[in-house]
């Protein structure tokens, strides 16, 4: 059982990682069909899809962002590996839910958004500006998640539990 | 199947929906000098114009590209089978006719169309229906024994005519449209509103009327009951969920079909937002239908010099 503080903050960050990179897997993907549609019917539009393909992709950086850091912390890549109490693994779980869950409905919800954009791409691509803006608004609660989870696990490390 | 899987098909027709006429083109070609002033037109707009030694109906050729279109692009295109399902019928009918009258099938059929037409031409001139699918076998036996064996056409006619747009309902409903399954629903209404008001005034009886009728959503022996005249059944209509088409019934039949095209038009305006399903597939082809319908009116118009002004009371609304 001693080791059981360290599960809990492994078991955080595979779920960072696995559910972010879900998200922004399926957003990716939605808007990489609709960028498909479009460019069968004009090619030269392949630059501007990609740029709102991208979008979604980063709530699965974010999320393996907060797993590196977890695993840096606890001390499994750096070599200083030490068990670590139950409470402190229980917080660096919690300290990783934000970008999990968020990460993975914000990931979809963007591409969703974009999957959006890519229709005022196919008939105004001249308006495609405004359609990466709406879709990058979603990003806001990614930041915002991945913020609270990256403070939260630089932090569960100080507090000495 | 989920809304999200339509995300391709979607961009795609949303691509191919800047090339739809818009209303200014409709103006364009209605001012057209003559006929071939309005092909031209067309061929500029990049519609397929029959070069020389071809033949081809110009409207049918792009409403069957629209088809194509769907069809590639979506990613079960049977389930929107119910768009075109309706030309099937009507080629049986051509069929079944043109055997019986000595003529060539194949200059009546119309398209697109699921079932091959060579298939429906072999189906009636051996008369064996069990080739063709399903849906098409039992109507067709029906009506090819009712010339053949009652010698009424008109009864054939009833036949296939119901039998689609049954189809038409049932089809529809597989495709989890509800844009398509309220445009299907709305011509089956129009189709027994007209049924309902040329048996009366022909004085065919209820239970005739009540046969040739299909099943929909109307109350079909209220609309027999209703039809004594074009009055009452547009007051009759007001209590109805198709309080919108009462005007136009007053009107003759031309203004009522024009009413029920233009009422479909205004429903797919809500399938301009929507950005996954099947309901952006379904507005493109009838707005595709509709775009074909004026051009066919206008090219038939000015191929027979008829004024601009008369076309325009003719011209349906379209989508753009």
């Amino acid at each position: 059982m001693e080791n059981l503080g360290i599960v809990f903050a492994l078991i955080g960050a595979a779920a960072a990682a696995i559910f972010a990179g879900m998200g922004s897997a399926k957003g990716v993907g939605l808007v990489g069909q609709a960028g498909a549609g479009v460019v069968t019917e004009d090619p030269s539009k392949f630059g501007k899809v990609l740029i709102l393909q991208i979008l979604p992709g980063t709530q699965g950086l974010y999320g393996f962002l907060a797993a590196i850091l977890v695993l840096l912390q606890v001390g499994i890549i750096g070599g200083s590996f030490e068990p670590i109490s139950v409470a402190s693994g229980l917080l660096y779980f919690g300290a990783c839910l934000p970008i999990a869950v968020v990460g993975y409905f914000s990931g979809i919800s963007q591409g969703k958004a974009a999957a959006a954009g890519v229709s005022i791409i196919a008939k105004k691509p001249e308006q495609s500006g405004k359609a990466i803006t709406m879709a990058v608004m979603v990003e806001t609660y990614a930041v915002l998640a991945l913020l609270v989870s990256l403070l939260s696990i630089i932090s569960v490390g100080k507090l000495g539990v | 199947m989920r809304e999200t899987e339509y995300a391709y098909a979607v961009a795609r027709i949303r691509s191919n929906e800047v090339s739809l006429l818009t209303s200014a083109d409709m103006e364009q070609l209605m001012a057209a000098s003559d006929y071939a002033a309005a092909v031209r037109i067309l061929a500029d707009k990049g519609w397929d114009i029959p070069e020389k030694g071809e033949k081809f109906d110009i409207a049918e050729r792009e409403l069957s590209k629209a088809w194509e279109l769907i069809a590639e692009s979506a990613p079960d295109a049977s389930l929107l089978e119910a768009l075109v399902i309706g030309n099937d019928f009507f080629n049986v009918k051509a069929a079944v006719k043109c055997v019986f009258s000595d003529r060539e099938p194949s200059e009546c059929y119309v398209y697109p169309c699921i079932t091959d037409t060579e298939l429906i031409t072999k189906a009636v001139t051996e008369n064996d229906f069990d080739i063709l699918p399903e849906f098409l076998a039992k109507p067709a036996l029906e009506a090819y024994e009712a010339v053949s064996k009652r010698e009424s056409g008109q009864l054939a006619e009833i036949i296939i005519d119901k039998a689609a747009l049954e189809a038409r309902i049932e089809y529809a409903g597989k495709a989890a449209s509800g844009l398509l399954l309220r445009i299907a629903e709305l011509y089956a209404a129009a189709a027994n509103i007209k049924t309902a008001l040329r048996c009366r005034k022909t004085g065919k009886s209820r239970d005739f009327a009540l046969e040739a009728m299909c099943g929909c959503k109307t109350d079909n022996g209220e609309l027999y009951a209703n039809a004594g005249s074009t009055d009452s059944m547009a007051e009759y209509l007001l209590t109805t969920e198709y309080a919108f088409l009462s005007d136009s019934v007053k009107k003759g039949f031309t203004a009522f079909e024009k009413q029920c095209d233009n009422s479909v038009v205004s429903w797919l305006e809500s399938a301009k937002y929507e950005t996954f399903g099947p309901d952006p597939l379904v507005a493109y082809y009838y707005a595709k239908q509709a775009e074909s319908k004026n051009v066919r009116i206008i090219l038939s118009a000015k191929a027979s010099g008829i004024p601009a002004q008369a076309i325009t009371e003719r011209v349906r609304d379209i989508y753009v």
